[in-house]
């Protein structure tokens, strides 16, 4: 029997998908063989099975957000939709945990938790397209990063289907738990290449008082940078410091200025009141002008400032590097795409280092040469920075001109090794993550 | 946890000396980084957890008295840290004392170490008289130029065993012929009651002056203070060296000298003889005929800083403008667990700037004769004190002990530092006296400039 | 695997203090018998070699002597590990750590620390302090356990409530890989580049590798602490209290709870200020700005009172905080005065499952004819009780296992785990199953065998026992009280 005639018989023919149906789910100008979306765990754990049989590759797939990251797969395979798995399986408000299978969407998790006044603090962008699982497997973040950590702080528990079609749990689902290798940090940004995440519990907690954000405008980027070291060094308790250079700015909405910082607070009120007073003469010494109180609606779109700057970005990196430097790379960076007569726009959660740099595309006709020679540049900056980067989003032609990702040295060699165990066959996502994982 | 599965599990004895107290450890290593050897070596051996391992195992016959136990267990400072952080009450003290007895019942050395201890432990300690002639034989030594002859001549690194570590600590000894302490100096001020004090052996004849300090200290707070005679060496020498019979019969000579007289307490400013002589208890608890009277003799001995601090210093007080760190003796602090008394009676000192010492409750290496059974270890311990004091920036430390002054000064002045080793009564002293901070400090040798050879030479064949 | 014989072994003696040089090897009979336990005495194995390396290099060129030789290793720091994680269950080397105990740099501006594997957990939060920084995971045995040690269990803490564990604050590693490569998992960066190697490392109990650099986060001290002891006439109560504080949306920095064995034991101890008549207390601290403390802390007393407190205060000093947490962290040892030995359970349940679990604990070990006293991390749901017995009875010794292992079956059918933060080791290898699936097992062997393909690198732990004919050293080994009853075996 043919694999398309298998997996409709595992899937019921309605959630195969084949033939037109496919385009939404071309893969870097590559059309999968095939999409499938499976009702249950089982069901997942069949049709992995299957394509392991058949030998053709999986891709999993949630919301789609961060399907453009990565090497450009050989072969875009079977595409595995995991949107049918979004029930909310489990929370219990007095344990502070859920339970929610991947396909949830971040958004519609976070309003069934609220409801019962909790939250699951970690806000990445695109919040009502991205998955739960995809934002695992992605390890994709916020602002409120800042304070509550990513997802490694807080999942507990995990489940997957590994590339041999078995179903297997990591963690559990109490906060507190050392009982077997930690399964959940192995999952966390591994890009599907090692299981297929189809249940997550998380940590959660209880919603603030209040919440506030404000903006600090500074005339000089060096300028927000000391102030982020100042507001680092100080008692304050911020849930997020997110550094924007103008272009960036302008894309929130901004008041222009050549760099603002967006502050939050969370906690019972008093807190943030005095916070919110306290942070005017923590940034003043550095030249930072009075925070004004920004619009709550802005929260969900700081992540992404700098992608958003551009109608027609050229490409996109994500550095990561020590935060006390975080002002300096994106000056450093900014003035490499100028020398090289581009534009670029940069946003970071500068108190954990985490910096993402969009180059604007110029004419119609783009030239792979110097952008990704820019791209070079930051990368070369970051590790200058104490860090690394990759691209994180780029046309085909220059994701040809320099390696995707960063070198993972001796490190990728073991990454390689803990492939080959788990997935010898290379079934799950191959060819697309680090070191040719 | 106990390794024994017998039915009717026999206390566990080391040649006698119960040392049933290991069945409270529970292995769970809090001890361990409160341990200067082990913090020093990193090996367990050398730890509290470690050596009782060895202690039981000996006592159930698991293992022999090997070199590398002997090693090991006489590598202890005997500093008794590992008891403060105890949380399971493991009396190690008792137990380690132990292990030295049966070390030196099983190994009493040559004849050349035999004949050390005996003029040690036999001769001088038991016999004032004795240690007053050989003290009067290293002034000599001191002030023919004998000693400045060996120092300079390199002749000490021919000394053999642990003879140069000995040699370099000698303290220069006061001259003869200063008055021993009087048997009764009154109350100065309205009378508050009558104390006895412990003059000791070395300590009277080496830091006499110490004594006399004390007398003062306590006169000028309403104390009669009487020097009862016939006292002598309290034995805690002859306990922590593994001398266990000798401790016995001092103990019971120091409670007959003391015993007549009525007091409200034996004041005693040598902390390893204080922490010694409230065990008298426990160390005689066994001998039916003097356990009950060791017991009361226990109850009424105090450390110096202990019993001041009780009440607030009497006025008038004068300033002493100086900035000192306090160094914890190891017999004070772990052995008597007393910690805040003497810091509560230097904050009393107008003018006085006290400033913390990290790892002041660390034992500075002396730890009784272990300076110079041990000398490499020492040697390493102090330097280690030696680097926080000189870290703290006073310009004197004060501690309550004459082991720890001795070792603690050698060191700073191996290190070329003038910073100067004071006992706490020495600076109460001070700020009783009419000049006040302006007093000349007391006691105190200027620091050689004949270069001292470095203290871990001649370890090696130790 | 290679058995060493009497004459190989002054032969791999020599090589191995070529290596670390003559005070770095250990092989005397009393002193490898001082290593053969660990915080755990249910466990005793006997090393051939203790070997004290002083550089990642020489770890590394051990490690490389032990392949060749195919015997197995396995790190140790301070020994106060409860699990028997870090013993030489099959002989070998045990590579003691405790010489590379260095803070090797400390980055204020970046909030970073880089230490070696061997440095006392509290001397960091000491060494930082005077800058106003400490490092938040706070083991109980923090005054002496080490940081590579809280690496391998990835440890936890009063304050992990809050603050989270070991993993949460550590961000990259140096690692000698079980065959003597050395690489960097992770860095001095908060997102790892590919896998969070550095993540998984963390907890693997010593069978990926040794780390002999730790890059960690340190916190800045928090504005203003807070402690609250609150006192129950019933046990049942303090349970409810811990629930009540969670339901008002509060998330203290801890919520301990220690029951009137504890108490009683601990005030033996320390006199530290609990009252010894409590049936339970909880020892709640609220850290962070000193803004609106207060109105946290009004909260907590309500939550409190409204559970059936009967007395509810703060420390009022510095001092009395600090008594009250001495007495908190050295209840287990304390339990050495009440009892000649003492098992302590380590089991984790959802924080709503307290009353009951506590309940049918304090059943099972009555069923047993044994006492328990309870101290744990009760804001966590991380349960321990410690099963009090004396070795010396008979037959104790397996009733206390027994019930043990009752425990953590009603932790894991609760839907809990039978490991908070002591890591399973050798003790809780066969209750694996109890929590994983055969397919779950199979997978972790297999991450396993990516890090440790020849297995020599801390063998026999983790996972359940299988049988091997592997002999230990020369020091005859006597087979403990409950493996000839046939309760538990040793491979």
């Amino acid at each position: 029997m043919p694999l398309l005639d298998k997996l409709r018989a595992i899937v019921g023919p309605a959630h195969v998908l084949a033939g037109t149906e496919l385009s939404p789910y071309v893969i870097e100008g590559r059309t999968p063989e095939a999409a499938v979306r499976p009702g249950s765990v089982d069901e997942v754990a069949a049709v992995i099975a299957q394509a392991a049989e058949a030998g053709v590759p999986v891709v999993p797939w949630g919301g789609g957000s961060a399907v453009g990251v990565g090497v450009p797969p050989a072969r875009a395979g079977l595409v595995l939709l995991l949107t049918r798995l979004s029930a909310l399986v489990e929370h219990e408000p007095g344990d502070l945990t859920a339970t929610a299978q991947a396909g949830v969407t971040v958004a519609a998790l976070q309003a069934a938790l609220r409801a019962r006044g909790q939250w699951l603090s970690l806000d990445p962008p695109d919040a009502a397209r991205a998955t739960l699982g995809g934002v695992l497997a992605a390890n994709a973040s916020g602002p409120r990063r800042h304070l509550y950590g990513t997802a490694r702080d807080l999942l507990i528990g995990v489940t997957v289907v590994t590339a041999d079609g078995a179903v297997v749990h990591g963690g559990g689902k109490v906060v507190k738990n050392v009982a077997g290798y930690d399964l959940p940090k192995l999952f966390i940004g591994s890009y599907g290449t090692l299981g297929v995440i189809v249940e997550a519990t998380v940590k959660l907690r209880p919603v603030p008082d209040e919440e506030r954000l404000v903006a600090v405008r500074f005339e000089r980027l060096e300028d927000a940078g000391a102030a982020v070291r100042a507001l680092l060094a100080s008692d304050l308790i911020p849930n997020a410091v997110d550094l924007m250079d103008a272009p960036a700015g302008a894309a929130l909405g901004l008041p222009p200025a050549p760099a603002t910082l967006a502050v939050g607070f969370d906690g019972l009120g008093e807190q943030v009141d005095w916070q919110v007073a306290a942070l005017a003469s923590v940034v003043a010494p550095c030249g930072g002008a009075k925070p004004a109180p920004l619009p709550p609606a802005l929260w969900e779109r700081l992540a992404a400032a700098a992608r958003d700057a551009f109608d027609a970005p050229a490409a996109m990196m994500t550095l990561s590097v020590l935060p006390g430097v975080v002002a300096d790379t994106m000056e450093q960076g900014a003035e490499a795409a100028r020398q090289r007569g581009l534009a670029s726009a940069w946003c970071a959660h500068a108190g954990v280092g985490h910096v993402t740099a969009t180059l604007r595309a110029e004419g119609e006709r783009q030239d792979a040469a110097p952008i990704a020679a820019v791209l070079e540049d930051w990368r070369a900056a970051a590790h200058a920075g104490g860090g690394h980067a990759s691209v994180t989003w780029a046309p085909l032609p220059v994701k040809s001109a320099l390696p995707v990702w960063d070198d993972a040295g001796a490190a990728g060699r073991l990454m390689q090794r803990i492939k080959a165990q788990l997935d010898p066959n290379n079934v799950l996502n191959p060819g697309r993550f680090v070191g040719g994982i | 946890m106990a390794h024994a599965t017998s039915e009717t599990p026999a206390p566990l004895t080391l040649h006698g000396l119960s040392v049933e107290g290991v069945n409270q450890c529970v292995h769970c290593g809090l001890c361990l980084a409160s341990c200067p050897t082990f913090s020093e070596l990193g090996t367990e051996m050398d730890s509290p957890r470690g050596r009782i391992v060895l202690i039981r195992s000996l006592a159930e016959g698991r293992i022999g008295l090997s070199d590398s136990t002997v090693q090991h267990l006489s590598l202890c400072l005997d500093c008794r840290a590992c008891e403060t952080v105890c949380p399971a009450g493991v009396p190690y003290g008792r137990l380690i004392e132990a292990a030295k007895a049966e070390i030196e019942r099983q190994r009493p050395g040559g004849p050349v170490r035999r004949a050390f201890r005996w003029i040690n432990f036999d001769l001088l300690l038991r016999h004032p008289r004795m240690l007053r002639l050989a003290a009067a034989g290293l002034r000599l030594y001191q002030a023919s130029g004998l000693q400045a002859l060996v120092r300079t001549s390199g002749l000490i690194r021919a000394l053999p065993g642990t003879l140069p570590a000995w040699e370099a600590l000698l303290p220069p000894l006061p001259a003869a012929g200063r008055a021993p302490l009087p048997a009764l100096t009154p109350a100065a001020g309205a009378r508050r009651g009558r104390v006895a004090m412990l003059t000791g052996c070395v300590q009277s004849v080496v830091f006499g002056a110490h004594n006399r300090a004390t007398a003062r200290v306590l006169a000028r707070n309403g104390w009669d203070v009487v020097a009862p005679a016939g006292q002598g060496c309290c034995g805690a020498l002859n306990a922590h060296g593994g001398d266990h019979a000798r401790a016995l019969e001092m103990a019971r000579r120091t409670i007959e000298a003391f015993e007549g007289e009525r007091v409200a307490a034996i004041v005693v400013n040598t902390s390893g003889c204080g922490a010694h002589m409230k065990a008298y208890g426990t160390l005689l608890a066994e001998d039916p005929a003097w356990a009950e009277r060791a017991r009361r003799f226990a109850a009424t001995v105090r450390d110096v800083a202990e019993f001041l601090a009780g009440a607030a210093l009497r006025g008038p007080l004068q300033p002493v403008p100086m900035t000192v760190t306090y160094h914890d003796p190891c017999h004070v602090v772990h052995g008597q667990k007393i910690r805040t008394a003497p810091r509560a009676l230097l904050a009393q000192i107008p003018g006085l700037r006290v400033v913390d010492l990290p790892e002041s409750d660390w034992c500075c290496g002396s730890a009784g004769i272990y300076n110079l059974t041990q000398p490499e270890m020492a040697g390493r311990l102090l330097r280690r004190k030696v680097r926080h004091v000189l870290g703290t920036g006073a310009s004197a430390v004060v501690t309550a002990n004459p082991g720890c002054i001795l070792q603690i000064q050698q060191g700073l002045h191996e290190a070329g530092s003038p910073v100067r080793v004071l006992h706490i009564v020495e600076i109460l002293d001070r700020a009783y006296s009419s000049e006040g901070g302006c007093a000349p400090l007391p006691n105190l040798p200027p620091p050689s400039a004949a270069a001292k050879p470095p203290l871990e030479r001649g370890n090696s064949n130790a | 695997m290679a058995t060493l014989t009497a004459g190989r072994k002054p032969v791999l003696r020599r090589e191995l203090e070529a290596l670390v040089g003559a005070d770095g090897v250990l092989s005397e009979p009393d002193e490898l018998l001082v290593y053969e336990s660990d915080g755990l005495t249910l466990f005793r194995a006997l090393a051939d070699f203790i070997v004290f390396p002083t550089s990642v290099e020489q770890v590394s060129a051990v490690v490389r002597l032990a392949n060749r030789e195919a015997i197995p290793f396995v790190a140790r720091g301070a020994g106060t590990g409860l699990a028997g994680g870090c013993l030489p269950a099959e002989g070998g080397l045990v590579i003691s750590l405790m010489r590379m105990n260095r803070v090797l740099e400390v980055d204020y501006d970046n909030q970073i620390a880089v230490v070696e594997p061997g440095l006392v957990n509290l001397h960091l939060s000491q060494a930082v302090g005077p800058r106003g920084f400490y490092y938040a995971p706070d083991p109980s045995s923090q005054q002496a356990c080490t940081i590579g040690g809280n690496i391998a269990t990835n440890s936890g803490g009063p304050h992990t409530l809050k603050y989270g564990v070991t993993v949460n604050h550590v961000l990259g590693l140096e690692v000698v890989l079980p065959d003597g490569e050395i690489v960097w998992l992770g860095g001095r960066t908060r997102d790892a580049l590919g896998y969070d190697l550095a993540g998984v490392f963390v907890g693997s109990e010593g069978t990926f590798g040794i780390a002999t650099k730790i890059v960690v986060r340190i916190l800045r001290k928090p504005q203003a602490v807070k402690t609250v002891l609150a006192v129950f006439d019933r046990i049942e109560q303090a349970s409810a209290a811990v629930s009540a504080i969670i339901a008002r949306g509060l998330v203290p920095a801890a919520v301990e709870m220690i029951d009137q064995l504890t108490i009683q034991a601990v005030e033996d101890a320390f006199g530290c200020g609990y009252p010894r008549d409590a049936a339970a207390a909880l020892l709640i601290e609220l850290d962070g700005l000193a803004v609106a403390m207060e109105t946290q802390a009004e909260r907590i007393v309500a939550a409190c009172r409204d559970a059936g407190a009967r007395e509810v205060r703060t420390a009022a000093s510095e001092a009395e905080r600090q008594l009250l947490w001495k007495g908190r962290k050295s209840a287990f040892g304390a339990y050495g005065r009440v009892s000649p030995a003492y098992m302590v359970m380590d089991g984790v349940i959802p924080r709503t499952k307290l009353p009951y679990v506590l309940g049918r604990v304090n059943e099972i070990v009555a069923a047993h004819g044994l006492r328990v006293g309870n101290v744990f991390h009760a804001g966590d749901g991380n349960l321990h009780p410690n099963i009090l017995y004396d070795p010396r009875k008979p037959g104790e010794e397996a009733r206390v296992v027994d019930a043990g292992a009752q425990i953590m079956k009603v932790c894991a059918e609760v839907g809990g785990s039978i490991s908070g933060e002591h890591g399973i080791g050798l003790e809780k290898a066969d209750f694996m199953p109890f929590i994983f699936t055969a397919a779950d097992l199979a997978f972790m062997q297999r991450l396993k065998d990516a890090f440790n393909p020849r297995g020599l690198c801390n063998p026999g732990k983790v996972f359940p026992t299988r049988k091997s004919c592997v002999e230990t050293g020369p020091v005859a080994y006597r087979p403990h009280a409950i493996e000839t009853q046939g309760l538990a075996q040793r491979f």
